[in-house]
């Protein structure tokens, strides 16, 4: 990181640091009010914005205190370990931390949502891969039960003789496929690939609201938009297949592929189908 | 060490895995995608209902049965398993021999069918199908013939709509989602177990993500019965038949039918998960279908029940407790040699399933 730039994030750190320790001291010894809804003496009932305000900003404040202090400056360690995209890779690291404690933030309406979708989303694709690297503990451990098993069979001194490179692949794959369901039924695998699952689902949830973000500022539908649209469609086409069948209406027009394949009709009958097919 | 390797018989097997490969190779050199199709027997749509379609068989010889047959295979995996290759197929079996197929093609569901319930299946598309069967050859009831979770729908569909049924068979089909043998080998039922690790909120968070089940997960559960086989074929699998034409084709084609599988539509695959995997409510009687229970002992018309004895999937016992709930004294139960899929591809099966369905329709027609 270049001097100008360091320069520029203690400055906004410490300016940060103070306006917000000035909003928390201010909240706290002088809380602002004002009037909002008759409560049920008929009078306006003051609306304590302090305590709305209180908790996040000293969590803000306290943030600003560990990322930068007047002392201390700047910690190029801590910023290193950040910014490293191995440390990224590893899952439940410091990196984690810190992106637990920004995440952890105060939720204002509008500002930061989208830099705390970011940081959500990176705290579940992290959370995601320390699963995946739960999941692929237990399976290498079923792969290493299998190994042993195959070592043991292969120097059974009562075992058939294996005269083939072919015997001696299936009687590892025997083992492998014995190892592997074994595990695949064990209740700890259940557990990680459910836990896998899930966070899965979880990443790719916080994903979409990035992407819906995204879509909003640049005047796009969103995923959940159109899944909205397409239930109300989905409601829409259950109603008048409902409707149709409740009616006692032809379920639907034959179509002309239909005539030739059903012979056992008589020509009268093809006319009452085609005139029932053509009441409203 | 139980290796007892001759250096002559290993350069004979070296020789010999050098042949196959060059054969093999050659053979799969000239073999396009057009020579591996799959459910070729002719048919034609007579009913369209958004993505589900209708299909009515051709029939090469006059109907020797007198009520049509409605096919109806699940959401899970594709009905052209019934119709897999020419020689072993269900389908053409069963034409041959006279009855008037129709068969029901669910389609591709996309994220806009996520919003579909088992309900919107059963009672809308299927129900619009029978209707137009029934109306089409006007007759008051035809013949439900439903395999696997086809099957539950046409379960739900007779015990709703008695009078709509002639006569039900299922096959390799699931009643009590929780049955299972502890005698029966490891990798049998895994898929229930997959299903009940989850929460029920597991299961909305996966459906709310993906707006379906999607089709590769469940490829990837069916993947973890057998493990090693999933991990060999395209090694092992492939090279045991790539010199040899027929068992090519053959591996070909089921490779076709597998990785033609759909996503699941996500409202019904929360029932499929939650309320038949996890609660079992079908076979206690609380399954509800358009607001109505499903009530077993409705289903009053002859019942043909075909299972698979080594049915990995579907613990036969899933499937044989349906006997004792229903309505009826006319139920048969069909064991079949085989696993979930081999009932309907393994030359061993085949002869049997025609021949024993076929019996079946004529008796009950």
């Amino acid at each position: 990181m270049s001097e100008q730039v360091t320069d520029w994030f203690k400055f906004w750190a410490e300016n940060q640091k103070k306006f917000l320790e000035s909003w928390a001291q201010a909240g706290a010894a002088n809380a602002f009010a004002f009037p909002t809804n008759a409560g049920a003496d008929g009078k306006a009932q003051p609306f304590a914005v302090d305590e709305l305000f209180k908790r996040p900003m000293e969590q803000w404040a306290s943030i600003a205190k560990s990322a930068w202090s007047p002392e201390k400056g700047f910690d190029p360690e801590a910023m290193k370990v950040l910014f490293n995209p191995e440390e990224w890779k590893r899952a439940g690291s410091s990196f984690d931390m810190g992106i637990e404690k920004l995440t952890e933030g105060p939720n204002f309406a509008t500002l930061w949502d989208l830099d705390r979708k970011i940081l959500n989303a990176q705290k579940l694709w992290i959370e995601r891969t320390k699963d995946a690297e739960d999941y692929a503990a237990v399976v290498r451990s079923a792969w290493n039960t299998a190994f042993e098993r195959f070592m043991a069979a292969l120097n059974d001194p009562e075992g058939a003789p294996l005269t083939s490179g072919r015997a001696l692949l299936n009687l590892w794959l025997e083992h492998a496929n014995g190892a592997l369901v074994e595990m695949h039924r064990s209740k700890e695998f259940l557990e990680v690939q459910r836990r896998m699952t899930r966070s899965s689902a979880e990443y790719r949830l916080q994903e979409r609201a990035i992407a819906e973000a995204f879509c909003e500022v640049h005047h796009m539908p969103t995923r959940s938009e159109m899944d909205e649209v397409q239930r109300e469609i989905a409601d829409l086409r259950r109603q008048f297949r409902d409707s149709r069948r409740n009616g006692a209406r032809p379920v639907d027009r034959p179509a002309k592929s239909l005539a030739p394949a059903v012979k056992a009709k008589s020509p009268s009958t093809r006319r009452k189908s085609k005139r029932a097919a053509n009441k409203p | 060490m139980r290796v007892k390797v001759d250096p002559q018989e290993a350069l004979k097997e070296f020789a010999e895995f050098s042949k196959r490969m060059t054969e093999g190779r050659a053979l799969l050199d000239k073999t396009r995608d057009s020579d591996v199709q799959i459910a070729t027997t002719p048919k034609h749509e007579v009913l369209r209902q958004d993505k589900v379609v209708l299909y009515r068989y051709e029939s090469p010889v006059k109907h020797t049965v007198k009520t049509p047959v409605l096919v109806v295979y699940g959401l899970i995996g594709r009905y052209t398993m019934t119709d897999l290759q020419e020689d072993r197929s269900l389908v053409r079996n069963l034409l041959a021999q006279g009855v008037d197929l129709y068969v029901v093609d669910w389609g591709n569901p996309s994220r806009g069918d996520r919003w579909l319930t088992l309900d919107d299946y059963i009672e809308g598309y299927l129900g619009a199908c029978v209707e137009f069967i029934c109306k089409a050859h006007r007759i008051p009831s035809l013949t439900l013939l439903g395999i696997c979770e086809g099957g539950v729908f046409t379960i739900c569909y007779a015990a709703q709509h008695p009078e709509r049924v002639k006569s039900l068979a299922i096959t390799i089909t699931p009643v009590d989602f929780h049955a299972g043998s502890p005698t029966a080998p490891l990798h049998h039922g895994l898929i229930g177990l997959w299903a009940r690790s989850m929460s029920r909120e597991d299961v909305d968070r996966l459906i709310e993500a993906n707006g379906n089940l999607p089709g590769e997960l469940m490829s990837y559960v069916f993947s973890m019965m057998t493990p090693v086989n999933s991990l060999t074929k395209y090694n092992l699998g492939l090279f045991d038949v790539m010199d040899d034409q027929a068992k090519l084709l053959n591996f070909l084609r089921m490779e076709k039918w597998l990785a033609d599988r759909p996503d699941h539509p996500g409202e019904a695959a929360k029932q499929w998960l939650k309320d038949l995997y996890q609660d079992n409510k079908l076979v206690h009687g609380k399954f509800e279908v358009n607001g109505r229970r499903v009530d077993l002992k409705k289903i009053t018309m002859p019942v043909l029940n075909i299972f698979a004895q080594e049915d990995h999937i579907i613990p036969p016992r899933s499937s044989q407790a349906l006997g004792p709930r229903i309505g009826t004294k006319d139920y048969t139960e069909l064991p079949l040699p085989g696993g979930h899929v081999g009932v309907f591809v393994s030359g061993k099966s085949q002869g049997i399933l025609g021949k024993t369905i076929y019996g079946w329709l004529k008796a009950h027609s």
